[in-house]
């Protein structure tokens, strides 16, 4: 453990942490007092980026390039992250990939990677750092997406992983009751570089805002907000749910001004 | 984090129980609060009495919620207060437990008309006052029994399954203007359930059913009422949030 740390300030781990949701995150429990580890997979910029922006609220970053597909490197991450941070109090499973579109092309390694990826890797995750969770009395969070509610017959891997998860927080949640809480956030379409090229493409990001009650694109703090409440002490009776967090999406099969 | 900073917000139900938890949190929040109540004025006075000594403002509004004029004139009144809601929070529930081939046209009538109707005509008078509110939004109550069955209270079940569907319909119809969410509660100690939980064998059952091993606490239920009222909260509508302990997952 890191001596230099002051004792007692809370921690959080979050994978796949550099950008969008897992950087707002970051930034958000970095603000509110948290100290803050995570993975990246690819650019050290983003990820020193996000660092530095950690340090600048005054909290600690520790932060490691890994696959979050492998448990061992999952594993070590965890391992390392609370070595030098001394505590886990929330872990935020966030790291994932979409994959090629449409549902006949899934070739057997691109279903594997998707799975890989956002689905065992939240497992491996969420594991290593049971025993220090069950420390803090902490709480586990699992991104998943309203993919996982909603038939997505263009990115059907990417849709059952994500339902996955869901099924993953409730079955965890059971089994590490009463000490840790674990719940699902299910996001709807939140502008980060995963969507990019659908944002960024005028058409499709108007039609995609005629499926939003709410009539905007999701920001990536909207999503982080709802991790740090699930992580607060304000939600100590809330575990095995899903936290759909989507302007409204998920409501109905067309939307819209219906009227 | 989830600041309510200088809003107004009415809590139906708030003199005891979830209500008062909530309207508390509120406040602590920074919330002013509208509480309102049947018949329990001293109870009701002394939230606001509380409400008060955290620095905000209340005020009490009573009104029997089966009486849909009654509540149109609390809602006017409670708007009237500050020109405006920001919130309001349907909280004023009762629960009737015969047996079902006991159950007659009272229990019915006087559960569906409190929880179901009185929720629906509570935010139905609320939306113009909310249209001139900051970031409006509602939040209605319901249970883990909206959702899951247990024996016994059939028609409050029933109730609470529509007030769900109630919540994701005006979330729909509201928006983009007004979020409309839902709480759904486990087991939790009030008065409306005293007889269940003072009964030392029901208190044991449910502890040992609920994943975290306990009893729900009205301030365990107030938190995410504060968060879904929040800024924050602003891309979430139409959510039901189960905060139960993980009763369902066994």
């Amino acid at each position: 453990m890191n001596p230099e740390r002051a004792v007692g300030s809370k921690v959080v781990l979050i994978t796949g942490g550099s950008r969008g949701i897992g950087r707002a995150t970051a930034l958000l429990f970095a603000r509110e007092g948290y100290d803050v580890a995570f993975s990246f997979h690819r650019g050290t910029d983003p990820a020193r980026a996000t660092a530095h922006a950690i340090e600048a609220c005054g909290r600690h970053a520790f932060y490691r390039p890994i696959d979050a597909a492998r448990a061992d490197e999952t594993a070590a991450f965890v391992t390392d992250a609370r070595d030098e941070l001394g505590r886990i109090d929330a872990v935020v499973a966030n790291a994932g990939i979409t994959g090629s579109l449409g549902w006949e092309g899934v070739s057997p390694e691109e279903w594997r990677s998707i799975f890989a990826t956002n689905l065992e890797g939240q497992y491996f995750a969420v594991r290593a750092a049971v025993p220090d969770l069950k420390r803090t009395r902490g709480a586990a969070i699992l991104v998943a997406s309203i993919a996982g509610l909603t038939a997505q017959p263009e990115e059907v891997a990417y849709a059952a992983a994500k339902a996955g998860t869901i099924s993953l927080a409730r079955s965890l949640a059971l089994a590490l009751a009463p000490e840790v809480r674990v719940n699902a956030i299910a996001p709807g379409w939140v502008r980060t570089d995963m969507t990019a090229g659908l944002y960024d493409e005028p058409q499709a990001r108007a039609a995609i805002v005629r499926g939003i009650p709410r009539g905007r694109w999701g920001e990536p703090e909207d999503v982080a907000a709802a991790a740090l409440f699930l992580a607060s002490d304000g939600a100590r009776f809330v575990t095995g749910e899903t936290l759909v967090v989507d302007g409204g999406n998920s409501l109905s099969w067309r939307i819209g001004r219906q009227r | 984090m989830f600041d309510l900073g200088d809003s107004v917000i009415l809590v139906t139900g708030a003199s005891r129980g979830i209500g008062r938890a909530i309207a508390l949190e509120l406040a602590r929040g920074g919330a002013d609060v509208a509480v309102h109540y049947h018949t329990a004025t001293a109870a009701a006075e002394s939230v606001a009495a509380e409400i008060r000594t955290l620095g905000r403002e209340a005020r009490t509004f009573s009104a029997d919620v089966v009486d849909r004029e009654r509540v149109q004139e609390m809602v006017r009144a409670a708007g009237e207060w500050k020109g405006r809601l920001d919130g309001l929070v349907t909280s004023a529930g009762i629960y009737r437990g015969p047996p079902f081939e006991e159950v007659g046209l009272e229990e019915w009538d006087e559960t569906l008309r409190t929880n179901l109707a009185g929720t629906f005509w509570a935010i139905q008078a609320a939306v113009p006052w909310l249209r001139r509110g900051r970031h409006p939004s509602v939040v209605t109550i319901s249970s883990v029994l909206g959702s899951h069955a247990a024996i016994g209270g059939a028609p409050y079940q029933t109730s609470k399954a529509a007030v769900e569907q109630m919540t994701r319909a005006l979330a729909l119809e509201l928006a983009p203007d007004i979020r409309v969410n839902s709480v759904a509660p486990g087991f939790v100690r009030t008065d409306i359930n005293r007889a269940a939980h003072e009964d030392p064998e029901f208190h044991r059952t449910v502890a040992r059913a609920t994943a975290l091993g306990r009893w729900g606490e009205p301030e365990d239920i107030a938190p995410a009422v504060r968060y879904l009222l929040s800024r924050e909260a602003d891309w979430v509508t139409g959510l039901v949030l189960g905060i139960d302990g993980g009763i369902p997952l066994r």
